[in-house]
């Protein structure tokens, strides 16, 4: 240890330095974010629950849980809806993103309806949904698939439609045929913007889901919400925004293993 | 030419595109013949044609008139004949330096093990063993260039194009490539057509030299050079037919 210290060079102490710096900034800013929740509970007549009071909340949830589930089972059950949503949406999304960002004639027929149901939020659909499929179990993931749709067909056809012209001559140089340019070229060398669309989509889930589940139902995160906030149990909300928070950089963590995974080019250099 | 047995022929290649408000001619009334295995540069100075007219040969672009012909059959489009050499690469990166290589043999249906059989002699060929695994982004320009080389030997075409394929190397890796061209060259015996605006590059490499003029190009004059390989740079001859050339040759704006 003694001799590493002699050996470094200046350069190399301030590139080590600062390594660990970029190590302790996130920790620091988690600390001042506690700090702060403690500073804001303990003001006079406040009636913002502590962390302490956040923590209890959890155990007594444990213990008696609402509507027969606990805290980890509620947020289970608003996965599961997310989890459904995002396959459904990522196999069709991907297939009509790769459809219209290919074939221009399909580009040409789809492309205006799409864009304006685009720019109606999937909250804007409740009132429907409502009428059509009540409350169920249906509506709510019919709703996190539109919401989750959307980044992943716009990006899709985005990086289809963009395709280097330099890698499609390569193709044309060895005779390949339109379904060969499309599989060998077009889809692998979009796979970075269909992952942008993937990333943008999952965090799209879990937002709606949480709305969903805050317009009507009885189980989920989203519920916990809505049940803290008509009984006064500010600390159980503050629990649920907790667990969302932790919940949705858990997935963000994810879906860029899974990137990772499937374009390793992408991390190497 | 010990073998003057014409490959490829141009009739009266044009090409020109619509701009804005105008018609921009790159290359006019280009007619040149190609012998079998002769390896002829067609040098000329920046932005004048040269990348349209290999891009022409190769099937990429359609000219707007003039036709291709290979051993005496006209040809529309590309061609599996014909491999080309990329001036930016164009190497896949989300395929390892195998994966690119063996791309023609992929499209051509061939089966895995086969593929994988004739690819390993190209690789051995340019010296990329160990590197099979790579992606392009970790290797150098060198051998990203050596990969692209490969690939467009594997599919076997039996006339290469190379459009400026050293033009973003240092010079001491261009030197080392050239060599490595001539030796591939030597080695498989196929008609290869190399575009650069490096005049030295050209003499140093060919056994011909079509020069062309500036903008819009057209051919001014072919150069036999029947210096002996492997050629010194500081030859007497070699000099001298650079000052002829270069005396020749329009500058570019």
């Amino acid at each position: 240890m003694q001799k590493n210290n002699v050996v470094m060079s200046e350069a190399e102490r301030k590139s080590f330095l600062l390594n660990k710096i970029y190590k302790i900034l996130p920790i620091i800013s988690v600390v001042l974010l506690i700090l702060l929740w403690f500073i804001a509970a303990g003001a006079e007549n406040s009636n913002f629950p502590s962390p302490q009071e956040v923590f209890l909340r959890f155990i007594t949830l444990q213990q008696k849980p609402i509507k027969e589930f606990n805290l980890f089972q509620h947020i289970w059950i608003s996965l599961i809806r997310v989890f459904i949503a995002l396959i459904v949406s990522w196999i069709i999304g991907i297939a009509f993103g790769i459809l219209i960002g290919w074939n221009k004639k399909a580009n040409a027929l789809f492309s205006p309806v799409f864009t304006a149901f685009r720019s109606v939020p999937p909250l804007a659909w409740v009132p429907l949904m409502t009428m059509w499929f009540g409350t169920g179990e249906f509506p709510k993931i019919l709703l996190v698939f539109m919401g989750a749709l959307m980044p992943v067909v716009v990006n899709t056809q985005s990086g289809i439609a963009n395709v280097a012209k330099m890698y499609l001559d390569v193709g044309t140089i060895f005779n390949a045929n339109g379904k060969q340019l499309l599989i060998e070229i077009a889809i692998p060398s979009s796979l970075d913007a269909i992952f942008a669309g993937i990333r943008t989509s999952t965090s799209a889930a879990w937002m709606v889901v949480l709305a969903a589940e805050m317009l009507g139902g009885r189980s989920g995160i989203g519920f916990l919400i809505v049940r803290g906030m008509n009984s006064g149990d500010y600390a159980l909300c503050l629990l649920s925004m907790v667990c969302i928070g932790i919940v949705g950089a858990l997935l963000a963590i994810m879906t860029k293993y899974l990137e990772r995974l499937v374009c390793p080019w992408t991390i190497i250099k | 030419m010990d073998n003057n047995k014409i490959k490829l022929k141009l009739e009266n290649i044009s090409q020109s595109y619509i701009t804005k408000d105008n018609v921009f001619t790159a290359v006019s009334g280009v007619s040149l013949e190609v012998y079998d295995r002769e390896f002829l540069v067609i040098l000329g100075p920046g932005r004048c044609g040269k990348s349209v007219l290999l891009n022409m040969i190769a099937g990429i672009e359609k000219p707007v008139d003039g036709s291709i012909f290979l051993d005496g059959e006209k040809i529309n489009g590309s061609d599996e004949r014909i491999g080309m050499v990329f001036q930016k690469l164009a190497l896949m990166p989300w395929k390892t330096v195998i994966e690119n290589i063996e791309f023609g043999l992929k499209l051509k249906g061939m089966n895995k093990k086969t593929r994988r059989e004739t690819t390993q002699k190209y690789i051995e060929l340019v010296g990329l063993e160990g590197f099979e695994k790579s992606y392009p982004n970790q290797l150098s320009g060198g051998m990203k260039q050596r990969v692209g080389i490969a690939r467009a030997y594997t599919n076997s075409p039996e006339i290469l194009l190379m459009d400026e394929p050293f033009g973003q190397l240092d010079a001491q890796t261009r030197y080392a490539m050239q060599d490595e061209v001539l030796r591939v060259w030597d080695a498989e015996k196929r008609t290869v057509i190399f575009v650069t605006n490096n005049l030295e590059e050209a003499l140093y490499l060919a056994d011909r030299i079509i020069l062309l003029s500036k903008c819009p190009a057209h051919v001014k004059e072919s150069y036999d050079i029947n210096l002996p390989r492997p050629r010194n740079t500081t030859d007497s001859d070699f000099l001298h037919l650079r000052k002829l050339i270069s005396d020749n040759t329009d500058l570019a704006l």
